[in-house]
Parts: C-alpha cells; sequence; structure tokens
C-alpha cells in the first residue's frame, strides 16, 4: 500500500510539473463548451426563400405574411412561374422554395383541403430537415388560425407539435453530454495511456517493473490522478452549462455526478485496456482515435442521430459505452430521470468496464 | 560459491531465437562482463535473469531463488541499472530515491539515512532538490547506480551503464563498482567499451545468440593468442 502511495504521489508531481499539460487538460473543456454554445446552433434566422404564388388570393397573402413574420425566412423572390425555382436555388442561393397552387383559398373554403408545395436544397440535409419543420409549423399555425376565423372546427386537419424537454430548442443542451463524454475520454483514457506508453518508451517502465511492485498497481496509480482531472473538467462543463447557457438540471445532482462517476471508470478502463496493448505512445494515440474517439463522436448519438443509421451501426453503437452515458445523462439533466429509471444504463457502464479491466489484467500479467 | 547459475536459458521470439541455450554462472563478489555486439541477445538475457521476460525454454537460479517459482524474491534481491539513464527527468535527485526506496518497501527511517549516505559518498548534496533533468549525465548515471542499491540488493545488474560518458567520468563510475564489489555484492555489466572488459575478473562473449566464450579476460587472450580484448571480440563479431 505504501508502494502503492508513493506511485500516486510521483504520478501527482508528473502531472503538478507539467504546467502546460495541466492548462491545456483544464482549459481545454472550458474553450469546447463555450466553442459548442456560441458558435454551433441548430437554429437557422432569415433563411433565403422563394415563393411562387399562383393564387394571389387573400388566403395565400396571409400565409406569405406569417412565413415572412415568422423571422425565420427572408422572401427573396416572388416567382412568375416553376421554371425560374431552379434558377434561384442556382443563383440566389435559397435554401427552400414554396408553391402555393392556384385557387388556394377557394379550396381551403369548399374543399377544406390546403395543399402547399415545399422544395428543399438537401445538399445539407440539416438545414433542409430544419427549415422544413420551420415551414410546417408556421403553415399549421395557419391552418388553425383560418379554422378559429371562419368557425370550421373539424376540417382541414391540423397538427399540434409541443416541444417537450428542450422547448427552446437550445443546441448547447445537445452538446454538453457530448463534451462529458468526449471529455472523460481523452483526459482519462488518453492521457493515461500515454503517459504510460511514454514511460514503456524511456524505459523507465522497466525500472518499475524490475523492483517488487506489481503491475497492476504501476498502471492503477497512473490511471487515478487522470480520473480526478476529469471530474474536475466535468464539474467545470456542469456550471458553465448551468450558469452561462442556464441549462436546468431537473434531475438529482448527486445522481448526475453517480453517472459521472461511473463513466469516468468506464473510460479509465478504457485507458488500461490501451495501455495494455500498446507499446509507444504513436500507438497509444492511434488506438484511442480509432478504437474510441471516432466511435464516440459518430456512434454515440452526439452529433448525428443513431436511429437513421444502418442496422449494423446500430448495433455497433450498442458496443460502445458512450451511447449509454449519452442517453443517462440526458434523461438526468433534461428529464429528471431517478436513480431507478437510468439504474439499466448504470449497469451497463459497470458491466463494460468489468469486462474490460478484466481482459486488460490477463494481458498485462504477461512477461 | 555461485550466486548466478544460467542452464540451457533460451528465448524465443516467433521463429527468431534471440538468445539460444546459454549456460554460465557467476561467483559471488565477482565483476562479471557480459560483451556482445548489438543484438547479440546480451539484453534479452539480461531481461531474462531480471524477470522482465519470461524464458522459453532453459533455467536459472539467482541469488538462490528459482526463475520460474520465485520472481518475486528475485526481484527483492536484484538491483537493476537500465542501458539508458532512466531515473525520472521530472523528479527531483532526492523524490527519485525515495520513490523508489519506498516501492522497496525499505522503512522511513533507514530509507532517510541510506539516501543521505549515498549522496555524501556520491557528493551529490548540492543537487538534492534538483530536478534529475538539470544534472549533467555523468552525475545522472551515479545517481541511478545509488538508486539501484537502496534496498541493498545482493547481484546489480547494470545494463551499459557508461555509455555516452566521457573516460574520466567512466573511470570514476567503474571505482564506484569496485567499491560495491567489495561489499561481497556481484556485478553483472554488459558494456560495448573493451577497454571495460579488462576491468572485469570474468567475461564472456555473445554472437548471434550463442555464449562464444567465458574466461578472465588474461586467460582468454591467452587462449586465442590476441593482445587486446577488442582483437579477441573481433574474432567472434563481424563489424
Amino acid at each position: 500500500m505504501k508502494a502503492f502511495l508513493s506511485i500516486l504521489q510521483k504520478e501527482f508531481i508528473h502531472i503538478g510539473r507539467d504546467r502546460v499539460s495541466l492548462f491545456l487538460v483544464l482549459a481545454m473543456p472550458i474553450a469546447l463548451i463555450l466553442l459548442f454554445g456560441f458558435t454551433i446552433s441548430t437554429e437557422i434566422r432569415n433563411a433565403k426563400i422563394s415563393i411562387l404564388d399562383q393564387s394571389k388570393d387573400t388566403e395565400s397573402k396571409q400565409l406569405i405574411e406569417n412565413i415572412t413574420a415568422s423571422g425565420y425566412f427572408q422572401v427573396v423572390s416572388f416567382l412568375d412561374n416553376e421554371t425560374e425555382i431552379d434558377h434561384d436555388f442556382k443563383n440566389k442561393q435559397i435554401k427552400i422554395a414554396m408553391i402555393i397552387p392556384p385557387r388556394f383559398e377557394e379550396s381551403l373554403a369548399v374543399e377544406r383541403v390546403a395543399n402547399i408545395q415545399i422544395i428543399n436544397d438537401v445538399s445539407d440535409i440539416n438545414i433542409a430537415s430544419i427549415l422544413n419543420n420551420y415551414l410546417r409549423t408556421i403553415f399549421n399555425d395557419y391552418i388553425t388560425e383560418y379554422n378559429l376565423n371562419n368557425n370550421a372546427a373539424e376540417n382541414p386537419m391540423s397538427i399540434v407539435t409541443t416541444m417537450q424537454y428542450n422547448p427552446e430548442l437550445n443546441s448547447v443542451y445537445m452538446f454538453v453530454p457530448g463534451i462529458i463524454t468526449l471529455i472523460m475520454i481523452i483526459i482519462t483514457a488518453l492521457m493515461s495511456s500515454i503517459t504510460l506508453a511514454r514511460e514503456k518508451e524511456t524505459n523507465t517502465m522497466n525500472m518499475m517493473l524490475i523492483t517488487t511492485v506489481k503491475k497492476i498497481n504501476i498502471a492503477i496509480g497512473k490511471v487515478i490522478p487522470y480520473m480526478f482531472l476529469s471530474l474536475i473538467s466535468t464539474v467545470f462543463i456542469l456550471l458553465i452549462s448551468v450558469f452561462v447557457f442556464h441549462m436546468p438540471i431537473k434531475g438529482s445532482i448527486g445522481l448526475l455526478l453517480l453517472l459521472c462517476i461511473v463513466f469516468m471508470f468506464t473510460s479509465a478502463s478504457f485507458g488500461l485496456l490501451i495501455s495494455a496493448v500498446s507499446k509507444t505512445q504513436l500507438d497509444a494515440m492511434m488506438v484511442t482515435m480509432m478504437g474510441l474517439f471516432l466511435p464516440t463522436v459518430l456512434l454515440s448519438g452526439f452529433l448525428f442521430p443513431l436511429d437513421n443509421m444502418p442496422l449494423f451501426f446500430q448495433w455497433l453503437a450498442d458496443i460502445f459505452p458512450a451511447k449509454w452515458f449519452i442517453i443517462a445523462i440526458k434523461d438526468v439533466m433534461l428529464k429528471g430521470a431517478t436513480f431507478m429509471q437510468i439504474g439499466k444504463y448504470l449497469l451497463i457502464l459497470t458491466g463494460m468496464s468489468a469486462g474490460m479491466v478484466g481482459f486488460s489484467l490477463s494481458q498485462i500479467d504477461k512477461r | 560459491m555461485y550466486t548466478i547459475i544460467v542452464e540451457n536459458l533460451t528465448k524465443k521470439f516467433g521463429s527468431f531465437t534471440a538468445v539460444n541455450n546459454i549456460s554460465f554462472s557467476v561467483k559471488k563478489g565477482e565483476i562479471f562482463g557480459f560483451l556482445g555486439a548489438n543484438g547479440a541477445g546480451k539484453t534479452t538475457a539480461m531481461k531474462m535473469m531480471c524477470g522482465l521476460l519470461l524464458p522459453t525454454s532453459g533455467t536459472a537460479n539467482i541469488s538462490g531463488y528459482d526463475l520460474a517459482t520465485q520472481s518475486k524474491l528475485i526481484k527483492k534481491s536484484i538491483g537493476y541499472m537500465s542501458q539508458r539513464f532512466s531515473l525520472y527527468d521530472d523528479l527531483t535527485v532526492f523524490e527519485n530515491m525515495q520513490l523508489f526506496g519506498t516501492i522497496y518497501k525499505i522503512d522511513k527511517k533507514i530509507l532517510k539515512e541510506r539516501i543521505q549516505n549515498s549522496l555524501d559518498e556520491l557528493n551529490m548534496n548540492n543537487f538534492v532538490n534538483d530536478l534529475v533533468r538539470s544534472i549533467p549525465l555523468g552525475w545522472k548515471q551515479r545517481l541511478a547506480f545509488a538508486t539501484a542499491l537502496l534496498h541493498q540488493p545482493k547481484i546489480v545488474f547494470l545494463d551499459e551503464p557508461t555509455s555516452g560518458v566521457d573516460p574520466i567520468v567512466r573511470r570514476e563510475f567503474w571505482g564506484l563498482i569496485y567499491k560495491t564489489a567489495a561489499t561481497g555484492v556481484t556485478i553483472f555489466v554488459t558494456t560495448h567499451y573493451m577497454d571495460e572488459a579488462e576491468y572485469c575478473e570474468r567475461i564472456s562473449i555473445m554472437a548471434e545468440g550463442e555464449l562464444k566464450l567465458i574466461g578472465s579476460p588474461t586467460e582468454l587472450k591467452e587462449k586465442m593468442g590476441v593482445n587486446t580484448i577488442d582483437d579477441l571480440f573481433g574474432k567472434f563479431v563481424s563489424r
């Protein structure tokens, strides 16, 4: 135990004396969260739109009025025929076009059917679907209003959508769990495995292995200080998201911290695993990037929704811990989930760490 | 009275045989030079004797303990200084010594005394709170040697301890080695300086994973009819 404590002390000294790395490790999460919070936004304002109004009646004018007033769209031009749409997409950089068919008001009143056609520029899928949703909402509101004014309750049908859990559609809420995940992985798994590999390169590892200290103690001693650092960073991220971006924490703070600590252990066991299989710093870096970082960014649901992926990738996502952590942390922060509700995820994460620690131990003991 | 007995030790990495069936013995308190060109299998053989690598076949008895079954006891009774200087650069002289001392579970008071003694002996009191990174290479190597001796091992393995330092520092270092051997500690040293081989009581020459020759420097030179160890070495190693 004394031997282990002195190894631990040595690791803390290493980190404390490497000021540049320490600064980077502590500043990185702050920079990331501010970057994501302030610059990346899924809200679009003043998107360029062209409108072909073939009715030119009171109701179609009212609809157009609603669209302009929403603030989401800026009408670039009113068209005379359909061929001009293509021209506007190419030359006026419009993102979306709308066609209001002839007899709009009449069909609304008589046939109780309201048709409009929307043409999207889907070269950017995200923007297209967001604008589509905006336009749909405006259209629905318009129909509801029309029904009210004309005492036509039953028809035409309208869809009422209520935004739950993130009513302001604030994108920072989506990024906070992802950033915590990335930071945990970078600090706990990457940094610890790189410094361990560095000791293999500088031969100090042999000096350690020749002594009576157990190999597992060397590895655990490496990981613990980085677990501390990652926890500090996580608290920083949470503080910024609450106080700067007014993100709510609906669940209990204790549960949130417990969840973060469990995931910290999962990342740490990844670090152990990487250390066990890599001989050089470059190995450690490549293994972390390919085996951990990329799958976390791509397959955790942090940036890209998992539901739209081919089944194979959805299965693949299941075996990486990040997905489960992100689901659980969102549930706790935004929906106020209880311990029982996220128990399943905690179990999955714990099971994954146990498996990885077991495998690493069997590898580390080889000579 | 042999303190190192190696019998038919072999290490294969896949189809490559790094160490091929070597056998030899080293007496207690002896300074034994382990010579060979780069890639001859010296370091591999030494790593097996220290318990860093598992032999493919063969046995060894180090300081009275069996390599296969008593590696923990072996670790307690050996010291090691590796090829490249390898203490922690960002720890001070004192912190390095304390770290390795504590790892060997030396009592706190005794450790403090021993550290003070070896600092006095090495004249390193001025450096005690300096980062190891900032002290000259010659001092670093003396420090590494002193650190390897803190837990009072019976055998010390030195893997090219003097590579990269000037002749004066090398001679001083060998002074330390003699002093240590005089206290009954067995010194097992690899080197590629042929003049240093002359300082050893007995030497062995390894080439292509095999032990080609073993004996005292004078004995071997006579036997092979050469004047220097350098010439002797040249007979086995094509350079």
